[in-house]
């Protein structure tokens, strides 16, 4: 991400980092780096983190004990605070996403038929 | 949920971290190390930003205000002026609302410790038509009114007196009450030990029994748990300990007049035939009947009494909650020092909110500064309501201590009257529950009026506050109006409270210049109740008073000695009827009465009493001489007018008693102290009897005046022991401190009226001040063009004070509205004087008008002195 420019890519809608967040992380714990990498990879580099964002979000979800932290090792022998999904981070992703979904749901709904007219 | 918050250090660790990892990738990628990293940073973003977030977003709301308020505590220290006059307005409204709402709570709404306290009255009676009330009551208006009225499930009935106690341990007087068994059971209390009177004992004649306080049995009887059926020596008979109650019970019934007693003794025979007016009533109303409906009722029964009594014509009975009863003088006292309080505490608020204002416009510009930096408005609010927060915490604490001292103070300065009705006052312990609602208000008052400066200062564009330097942000004309508004109802109320402290001023100095009919200054008196058997015979007790008279006058020192049954001004009202030999008939209900004193020889001089004709008593008004009287001014104005008094003939009390030929006439005297008026009175000589009332038991002394009268108690004590060693003395005093005594409550309302006002004053002052200082700081660039245009110092002048002499003018008309219409509130205290007394307002005015112009006068001073290029060089 950080390498290339990012004036292309999509800026994050309010609040939908928390979610992708989570949901990055129902793979399994990783740390903030990675995580902003996964998040770019699997939206095949559309959306931009800022890092600026991410570690506050990160700390908003680990207080509202939705995801847990502690210090580990990275892959390549570096000190790294790597994040892991609770019970409760779960039960809250599922309930976003279905949230998320109706939204895009409706929107693409409302959409559509202009789309098909233009 | 409360983990430990995480701290700033490790999310900065994590932050190199993840700059660290994304360096390595880059690494990989194929970059240099110092240029991968570069990248990494360059790539992470602001992260100042990042850090700020976090800290904005994790931390939590203690926290932080800990954090705010160790910021606001070093922004205070800054500005140690404005916090010390912050702090200390504050404590000061604090302390004093906490020290008289606990006196209000002790005196006027503390919970009594009987069952339905409502249904309790107190039973006297009144005589409307001749203006009489809160009279005693006869055994047979008791019985009537309890039989025949319906309107009790109980009525008790009781008499003071005074008990000497002889036997074991040394002799001693007490206040004591005679009362009916049921007296504890109407009240709904009863002894903690032993048991109430029996029927039996309730008979005049019946077996005695005494029941004993709390504190005679820990003081005499070592709270001796066997001491129920032990026998005592009262009064020269023989008693019973029939039980002890609990602690604090006798200081919970009775009126505020009376002494509190310290036993209770059987024997009270109410028989239908009693007329002996000694008596007075606490009844248990029964449920659902209010005091009107009683009243009515018992009037009935009066109605139909005086029928067959023509002795209780025109009488009715008189009642009054026990509640009501209890705070007696107290209730209009406490309201008027209740009302200025809050006064007090008003303007407190307003001087801080002004002070705040003032404080937050001046700082206008570092807020903008930091609004530029980052920081949101949110935090700048929070940051203004925790600096409020560690004011008005200060300021608590600080009242709180205030408030002790202010309690302890209290106690000391009350009257003794206030003490017995209200033991709470007596202790000098700030309530808590008034102590708590005083922290909560001024946690309140300064957050919300720390609100509207922090509100308005958020509110501000920064671009707009950053250009003008803050000079003119808060200038706005409804900032500049609230302020103005603050400042004139300062005024206003520091008015108000000013005529009440001038017209309290002008009360007490009526009073003090009243001539009472005697002079106080150096008289030395103290009572010897003589009990005993010896003394039962009259002629005894003249004997031992002449003793102690002959022996007390030779005392150096001492100018003139004489007794007295009823010492002038104490509380020896002794009213009696009497017929003249004019009219020896008078109409049932329209016989006179008279205040009736036994004295000695030396009476009038003694108390420097004028005599106005005749002769005063002397040595041959014995036993064997004609019998005489000596009346005052009034009596003769009332029976005799425009008669020659001397040879007059009246008697005092039943048919039986001789007549009386009278020999001189006094001068009037304030018996019952300054504001109890001028009465009827009948001297007679005490070495006549039959006495009415018991015999002579005061002792009068006239010291020189180069002595302190006190200072001769113990050489006279001596020589009354010499004559009689078994004798009690109690109530030494002197007759200044008697003639005081009754002016104690108003003499502490106007005590605290006028240190209130001259806090207000003070306060009102600071607020003029601090309003016309800030304004002329926010035109100093204006005054200094006007001075570069040749604008004279004068006209300069009265810019700045013309500014300050509208709001005072403002102020003051509002003052004099609201002075007009609640001093009336303070009626009842007054004496002498209209609570509209012209003198006081002009006083108040000219005062508050001088003060003013003072707060004036200082920025304006300034102002005429104001460099000219440093004010125009001002922005």
């Amino acid at each position: 991400m950080s390498t290339q420019d990012a004036k292309e890519r999509l800026e994050l809608l309010q609040g939908t980092l928390d979610l992708l967040i989570l949901r990055t992380l129902l793979f399994g714990p990783q740390h903030g780096q990675g995580i902003a990498r996964a998040i770019q990879q699997t939206s095949e580099q559309e959306l931009l983190v800022e890092h600026g964002a991410l570690y506050p979000a990160l700390q908003r979800l680990e207080s509202r004990g939705w995801i847990s932290a502690r210090w580990g090792t990275s892959t390549n022998n570096r000190k790294a605070r790597f994040y892991a999904l609770t019970k409760a981070g779960r039960t809250q992703m599922v309930k976003e996403t279905t949230k998320w979904n109706r939204l895009a749901a409706a929107i693409a709904r409302v959409l559509e038929p202009g789309l098909k007219e233009g | 949920m409360f983990r430990r918050r995480r701290n700033s250090i490790d999310f900065r660790a994590e932050i190199d971290a993840s700059i660290q990892l994304e360096a390595d990738r880059l690494r990989e990628e194929g970059l240099a190390v110092d240029e991968a990293l570069a990248a990494a940073r360059r790539a992470f973003g602001n992260r100042t930003l990042a850090q700020e977030r976090f800290t904005e977003s994790g931390s939590r709301w203690p926290a932080h205000l800990a954090r705010d308020m160790r910021y606001g505590l070093r922004v205070l220290a800054r500005s140690p002026g404005f916090t010390t006059a912050a702090v200390l307005t504050l404590a000061l409204g604090i302390g004093a609302n906490t020290a008289i709402f606990s006196a209000v709570y002790a005196a006027l709404l503390r919970p009594l410790p009987f069952r339905d306290v409502d249904r309790i009255v107190f039973v006297m009676k009144k005589n409307p038509p001749r203006g009489w009330s809160q009279n005693p009551i006869s055994p047979t208006e008791i019985l009537g009114w309890r039989d025949e009225s319906g309107v009790f499930e109980d009525l008790a009935a009781y008499t003071q007196t005074s008990c000497v106690l002889t036997g074991a341990g040394e002799p001693e007087e007490d206040p004591c009450e005679i009362a009916s068994g049921n007296l504890f059971q109407v009240l709904g209390a009863a002894p903690f030990l032993g048991r109430a009177f029996s029927a039996d004992e309730d008979k005049s004649e019946g077996p005695r029994a005494a029941i004993l306080s709390y504190g005679l049995w820990h003081r005499r009887f070592g709270a001796d748990t066997n001491v129920v059926g032990r026998a005592m020596e009262i009064n020269g008979a023989g008693y019973s300990i029939a039980g002890v109650m609990p602690a604090g019970f006798s200081h919970q019934y009775g009126t505020p007049y009376g002494a509190i007693p310290e036993m209770w003794l059987s024997g009270i025979g109410l028989s239908p035939e009693g007329a002996g007016n000694d008596y007075f009533g606490i009844g248990r109303l029964k449920p659902g009947i209010s005091l009107e409906q009683a009243a009515s009722r018992m009037d009935a029964v009066s109605v139909r009494m005086e029928q067959t009594l023509p002795d209780l014509k025109g009488w009715r009975a008189q009642m009054m909650t026990l509640r009501a009863m209890i705070s007696g003088d107290t209730r209009p006292a406490l309201m008027v020092l209740a009302a200025a309080v809050i006064f007090v505490l008003l303007i407190a608020c307003a001087n801080i909110a002004n002070l705040l204002l003032a404080r937050s416009a001046g700082r206008a510009g570092e807020f903008a500064v930091r609004t530029a930096l980052g920081a949101s408005r949110g935090r700048i609010v929070r940051q203004l309501l925790a600096e409020s927060l560690v004011i008005s915490l200060a300021g608590g604490a600080l009242g709180v201590l205030l408030a002790f001292w202010g309690c302890q103070g209290l106690a000391a300065l009350a009257p003794p009257v206030w003490l017995r009705s209200a033991p709470g006052l007596a202790s000098g312990a700030a309530d808590p529950r008034v102590l708590a609602f005083a922290l909560v208000t001024a946690l309140l008052t300064t957050l919300f009026f720390g609100l509207a400066p922090a509100l308005q200062s958020a509110r501000l564009p920064t671009v707009e506050a950053l250009q003008e330097t803050g000079r003119n942000s808060l200038q706005g004309p409804r900032s500049r109006r609230f302020r103005n508004a603050l400042a004139v109802s300062e005024i206003a109320l520091a008015m108000v409270l000013l005529v009440g402290a001038g017209l309290m001023v002008r009360t007490l100095g009526q009073l003090s210049r009243l001539n009472l009919g005697v002079d106080p200054a150096h008289v030395l008196t103290l009572r010897v109740p003589l009990s005993g058997d010896r003394y039962k015979e009259p002629q005894v007790s003249v004997e031992f008073w002449d003793r102690v008279v002959a022996a007390v006058k030779a005392l150096p020192g001492v100018e003139s000695a004489s007794v007295s049954r009823g010492a002038a001004l104490g509380d020896w009202w002794a009213g009696q009827f009497f017929v003249t030999s004019d009219q020896p008939n008078p109409p049932a209900g329209h016989v006179p009465d008279a205040n009736y004193v036994i004295a000695g020889p030396d009476y009038f001089s003694t108390m420097r009493i004028p005599l106005r004709r005749g002769r005063s008593f002397n040595q041959h008004d014995t036993q064997s001489g004609e019998r005489v009287a000596i009346v005052n001014e009034e009596l003769v104005r009332l029976h005799w007018p425009g008669q020659d008094p001397l040879g007059k003939r009246l008697r005092i009390g039943p048919p039986t008693s001789p007549w009386l030929t009278v020999v001189g006439v006094a001068g009037n005297v304030m018996s019952q102290g300054p504001e109890g008026g001028i009465h009827a009175e009948v001297y007679t000589p005490y070495q006549q009897f039959p006495w009415l009332l018991g015999g002579p038991h005061h002792l009068l002394l006239r010291t020189s005046a180069m002595i302190a009268p006190e200072s001769l108690t113990h050489a006279v004590m001596q020589e009354i022991h010499r004559i009689d060693k078994g004798q009690p003395i109690t109530e030494v005093a002197t007759l200044e401190h008697i003639a005081q005594e009754p002016l104690a409550g108003q003499r502490m309302v106007m005590a605290l009226l006028l240190s209130f006002a001259g806090l207000a004053l003070v306060l009102a002052a600071l607020g003029i001040y601090s309003v016309l200082s800030y304004s002329m700081a926010q035109r100093t660039r204006e005054i200094g063009v006007r001075v570069a245009l040749g604008a004279q110092p004068e006209s300069v002048l009265r810019l700045v004070v013309g500014g300050g002499v509208r709001l005072v003018a403002a102020g003051m008309a509002a003052g004099t509205l609201a002075a007009l219409i609640l001093t009336r509130l303070m009626a009842e205290l007054l004496y002498g004087v209209r609570a509209t007394d012209p003198l006081t307002f002009g006083v108040v005015a000219m005062v508050l008008t001088a003060t003013s112009l003072l707060a004036c006068y200082i920025p304006a001073r300034r102002a005429l002195h104001i460099d000219l290029m440093t004010a125009l060089r001002h922005e």
